[in-house]
């Protein structure tokens, strides 16, 4: 008996820690709502920490072309991203048009981007800390030797 | 009784905090473009942290370690940073007046500002340019003949007062850029 609680105890243990690890950076937010009436309705909630782990298992060919995009902006992103993550909470660039609103802000250490169209509205959220180790993962495939 | 009057300063360190972080908010550059006609309206909220951070590790175009390249204004017989120079020891008043037949350009100094009017007769296009004394001599700053610091502007910028920059009014469309210490422009 003792020995059952002492495992319960140790994967509750495992499932905290991991937990905590896992919402380290935040959570990624995308939410597609199309309006036609049969639309499909989409909201995933990934933890961000997960991504750079992922991309590690994409094969290096397929992030070739946006690793090599990133790689020449690089100096300007490493230089934005810390200065964004220090910037205070507010909206950055808005565009309102008849059939459309854009909205790119920071809310809580996360770049949201909102999309308003006659066909969907598109929520993004991505905690900055999460762009900038999947951005430096995606620049470091197929970095030339 | 003791502890009171070694607490005190403490207290009064730990209210003026607050006080002092608050007294240095972020400054914003603003810009709004709004055409009545079609209802279209961009607004741009860029904290100047940020662009002081970003402007210098542009290496793109014109743009180089924070220094603009103005070539196209020397190859028509304009330096810019010669001007300014000039200006910097000049006493207030208006500069140049230009008034022609499809046009009027005023360029005066200002109350420490450096301030350009231009109307296009024809188009009834109103431009004002309102330049902080600061900023243009940040902008000569460090430079050579055909160059703009956008980098130390920017940095002078920072504390400059509450200013609107540049305004355009024509009859399809209306832009503002300013700096002031709200978030949003609203």
């Amino acid at each position: 008996m003792i020995i059952l609680a002492k495992i319960g105890v140790g994967v509750m243990g495992a499932v905290l820690v991991g937990g905590a690890a896992l919402s380290s950076e935040g959570f990624i937010h995308l939410k597609v709502d199309e309006k036609q009436v049969d639309g499909h309705h989409i909201s995933l909630i990934v933890p961000a920490a997960l991504v750079p782990v992922t991309l590690k298992f994409v094969p290096r060919q397929h992030l070739a072309e946006a690793a090599e995009n990133l790689r020449a902006n690089m100096a300007i992103i490493d230089a934005a991203l810390p200065a964004l993550e220090q910037c205070p909470d507010g909206v950055f660039v808005e565009v309102i048009d008849p059939g459309e609103h854009v909205v790119i802000a920071k809310s809580g250490g996360s770049i949201i981007v909102d999309v308003n169209d006659p066909g969907e509205t598109v929520h993004v959220a991505v905690p900055l800390r999460a762009a900038e180790s999947a951005i430096h993962e995606i620049a470091a495939a197929n970095q030339p030797m | 009784m003791k502890i009171m009057k070694r607490a005190l300063p403490l207290l009064a360190v730990l209210l003026a905090g607050p006080v002092l972080w608050a007294a240095s908010p972020e400054r914003y550059l603003h810009v709004r473009v709004t055409n009545p006609t079609t209802h279209e309206q961009v607004r741009v909220n860029v904290p100047l942290s940020l662009a002081e951070k970003v402007i210098p590790a542009i290496n793109h175009g014109q743009l180089r370690d924070g220094k603009v390249r103005i070539g196209g204004f020397t190859a028509d017989n304009v330096n810019v940073k010669a001007i300014l120079e000039a200006l910097k020891t000049a006493p207030e008043g208006e500069f140049v007046t230009v008034e022609q037949n499809d046009s009027d350009v005023h360029v005066a100094k200002e109350h420490g500002q450096l301030l350009v009017h231009v109307i296009d007769k024809g188009s009834k296009e109103k431009v004002d340019v309102t330049i902080p004394w600061d900023v243009a001599q940040a902008l000569i700053s460090d430079t050579s003949e055909n160059q703009l610091n956008v980098e130390a502007a920017i940095r002078a910028l920072q504390n400059a007062g509450d200013v609107t920059l540049v305004s355009v009014i024509s009859h399809d469309e209306s832009v503002r850029v300013w700096i002031d210490s709200n978030r949003s422009d609203k």
